[in-house]
């Protein structure tokens, strides 16, 4: 028998076994740290119109409740975004200190008057969305139970420019409903993001009183967070 | 004066001039076949006949990838091909358009879909059954069929494992089949038999795939070392690839066939090392035969509806299974045969009768195991199951249960006819038969077993669709077509374990203890023939 493959082709076992074994784990690290949600998804920021609503300033600094313009959350399911009139309520020309003095605010806030005057909608980009396969995700329900907008949203009240906080995927509603301790606040407090984050803070580094309140308000609860299929597919 | 012949005689003998090598095949004997029939005890039938030399049994075997094409290969190739692209072209059309290209329904939700997947892993069963537990069991007549079952198992799984992959309606969403961490947070149900199924599946492909290969090294070590030889002796013997490469078709042999032969010299430690990794492998598989189909069974028998719900469904299907994968087996190598005249001297109509009992055995058990469901769900007091069963036979599906039971249970009784079971052609109708039948048993079990459910509310019928109809036969080309590119470029026996049950390689077969003088004279069914 002669030499068909010459010597240094031994090496080709080691080499593709080693290769083989970097190659299948770049590719499961490759995907598991890139192709989810949480790479995907979070941090996205589209670009607003008139450079989008400051949740920083307005329920942040002056410390507007999220009631004040989201006003259904408590009773639907579904989160509403206002509608221009209630921008215009208070940026109608000559209506704050500011229309007058400072000509800056006067015409970042032209868009409002603008869209007002012609009665059209301020076209807001959507940066929270399920898919369309979860049927229902019910602002009310979660409100009441206790579910604070920081748990899904992220300190909105700091953000000069909102970009989506969590995942938002599967896994992540699924360990909130497998775990809601570490979640539920009393219901009044929902919208108290500041409370909110120390509360939950507090519990994730075990402090005694935080995590046993987050006991108390599960035995608080009417129904357990469902974890069915059909709870949220149907 | 004590002489010592040369291990083999045979050859020596030919090289001499002193015998000739018959051309293929033996005249017909009335009362033993082609020499092989033999009933009488004691007297071990020739597994390879016309005293063909280990030399000669080389020749033959390599000469199948090494000569040139048959003329019916093209065609049928072509015309296999031609159906598997047909299968591609439809699932594509079925995964681009939905699930709804099919004829299954509300009623009826599971079809030929899974008919087509029970059937396509049952029919590899012979593969396993016949390399592991014969090779346990050692039953030397599995050297002459053992590799090219083995490779019908691979091809059968290959097509049951596309239908899984394509009835899941979103079909992207395939990946999910196994439990993979995910973003979703949720595992598929462990408690269920689909997912065992999943792992069923996949260690009996492995496996298989294993042996066939590890089985194959030597041979094809073999194939390397005779392209090597040939353009060593006439480099320029052998034609280009393309006409504008500078490579040889024979330097592509000696690459590939040695990049498969994985550094094989034939040393005896190789050999050792082989024949240990041969025996752990088979004792790996020989759970397999029993585990894969049972696993498969539990798909049904674990569910609640009446027809499905039955504990006798494991040990029917394993049967079940062998029994179709047998025929499946004869179906092939039946033509093989005739194709290829001198593959006779090697597969003989004694390989064949062996097949057909079993046959006719399995056969026997699938017809118990049928009675035995009616028994039960009679004596079981259950209506619903009485039903199910009476629905069976006799309602709007009762045509495809009498052809069950006809092919089934009926046509392998031929066997128990001496004359029947040894002549090939009617072997062939009878593993026609048993095919059709074996399919038709899937459907009566899945289609008229849904079609009828509980609730007068949930009844309906089921009417394939022609996408239905050509992902199956397409699946059936894609089956033979595999097989025809295995019988020209891989070894289709198992070379030099064929020659280890040959004359030759009995220590007692050169006559020094016995006084016989020459091998090469003994009847083909004397007594000395394939060893003690």
């Amino acid at each position: 028998m002669s030499v068909i493959f010459p010597k240094w082709t031994n090496l080709l076992p080691t080499i593709g076994a080693i290769g083989g074994l970097a190659l299948s784990c770049g590719v499961i690290g490759g995907f598991w740290y890139y192709a989810t949600p949480k790479f995907w998804r979070v941090g996205y920021m589209p670009k607003q119109p008139g450079g989008g609503f400051n949740h920083q300033i307005h329920a942040g600094k002056l410390g507007m409740d999220c009631r004040y313009c989201h006003t259904h959350i408590e009773e639907s399911p579904e989160a509403n975004v206002p509608n221009v009139a209630t921008c215009y309520g208070c940026h109608q020309a000559g209506s704050l200190l500011l229309y007058d003095t400072s000509e800056t605010h006067k015409n970042k806030t032209e868009f409002i008057r603008e869209a007002y005057s012609k009665d059209a909608s301020i076209e807001w980009r959507r940066i929270h969305k399920v898919p369309d396969y979860v049927r229902n995700f019910p602002h009310n329900v979660h409100l009441h139970a206790g579910v604070s907008c920081y748990s899904c949203h992220g300190r909105i009240d700091t953000m000069p420019v909102v970009y989506e906080h969590e995942p938002l995927s599967m896994s992540w509603c699924l360990n909130c409903h497998r775990a809601s301790e570490k979640n539920l606040v009393p219901p009044d407090k929902v919208t108290n993001l500041a409370w909110v984050e120390t509360q939950l803070k507090d519990r994730e580094n075990g402090q005694a009183a935080a995590v046993n309140e987050g006991k108390r308000l599960v035995d608080t609860l009417k129904n357990a967070p469902p974890q069915n299929c059909g709870a949220c597919h149907y | 004066m004590t002489t010592y012949p040369q291990p083999d005689e045979v050859t020596s003998r030919r090289l001499a001039g002193l015998a000739q090598a018959a051309p293929g095949g033996t005249e017909p004997d009335p009362k033993t076949g082609d020499g092989t029939l033999i009933d009488t005890p004691g007297v071990r039938a020739p597994l390879v006949l016309n005293n063909r030399s280990f030399g000669e049994i080389t020749n033959i075997i390599c000469g199948y990838t090494e000569n040139k094409v048959p003329r019916w290969w093209y065609p049928m190739a072509g015309l296999t091909a031609v159906l598997a692209s047909m299968m591609g072209a439809f699932i594509l059309y079925l995964v681009i358009t939905g699930i709804g290209t099919w004829g299954l329904n509300n009623q009826v939700d599971w079809a030929w879909d899974i008919t087509n997947f029970v059937f396509w892993i049952g029919i590899g069963h012979a593969g396993t059954l016949i390399s592991a537990i014969l090779c346990l069991l050692k039953q030397k007549w599995r050297t002459a069929v053992n590799r090219s079952a083995e490779a019908m198992t691979i091809f059968a799984v290959i097509c049951a494992a596309t239908f899984p992959g394509i009835h899941i309606g979103r079909q992207w969403m395939a990946w999910f089949l196994p439990p993979i961490p995910n973003s979703n947070g949720i595992w598929p149900n462990f408690r269920s038999p689909l997912l065992w199924d999943v792992f069923a599946v996949s260690t009996y492909g492995t496996v298989s795939l294993l042996f066939w290969f590890m089985g194959m090294v030597p041979d094809l070590a073999t194939l390397r070392d005779r392209a090597d030889r040939r353009l060593r002796l006439n480099p320029e013997g052998s034609p280009l690839v393309l006409p504008f490469l500078p490579f040889r078709v024979d330097q592509l042999r000696a690459y590939i066939y040695g990049f498969l032969s994985l550094g094989w010299r034939f040393s005896s430690r190789h050999w050792h090392r082989y024949e240990a990794a041969y025996l752990i492998l088979a004792g790996v598989s020989t759970p397999l035969v029993l585990s894969v189909h049972s696993i498969v069974s539990f798909d049904f028998a674990t569910a609640v509806l009446p027809g499905w719900h039955t504990t006798i469904f494991p040990p029917y299907f394993v049967a079940g299974a062998i029994f179709g994968g047998f025929a499946m087996v004869l179906l092939l190598l039946i033509p093989a045969r005739e194709l290829y005249p001198n593959m006779k001297d090697l597969v003989t109509l004694r390989h064949l009768e062996n097949m057909a009992k079993i046959l006719l055995l399995t056969g026997s058990m699938v017809g118990f195991a049928y009675s035995m469901e009616f028994f039960i769900a009679w004596y079981g007091g259950n209506k619903y199951e009485l039903y199910a069963f009476q629905n069976r036979a006799f309602g709007p599906y009762w045509w495809a249960y009498w052809t069950m039971i006809t092919c089934n249970v009926v046509s392998p009784q031929l066997f128990w006819s001496r004359k029947l079971r040894t002549t090939p052609a009617s072997i062939f109708f009878v593993a026609t038969l048993v095919t059709i039948g074996m399919w038709f048993e899937r459907f009566v079990i899945i289609v008229t077993s849904l079609h009828r459910a509980f609730l007068p509310g949930e009844w309906g019928m089921f009417h394939p669709t022609p996408v239905d109809i050509c992902i199956f036969v397409g699946s059936l080309g894609l089956f033979l077509h595999l097989f025809l590119l295995f019988m020209r470029f891989i070894p289709m026996f198992a070379m030099a374990e064929l020659k280890a049950v040959m004359p030759q390689a009995s220590p007692h077969a050169h006559g020094d203890s016995h006084g016989h003088d020459s091998h090469a004279d003994h009847d083909a069914g004397h007594a000395h023939q394939g060893g003690h």
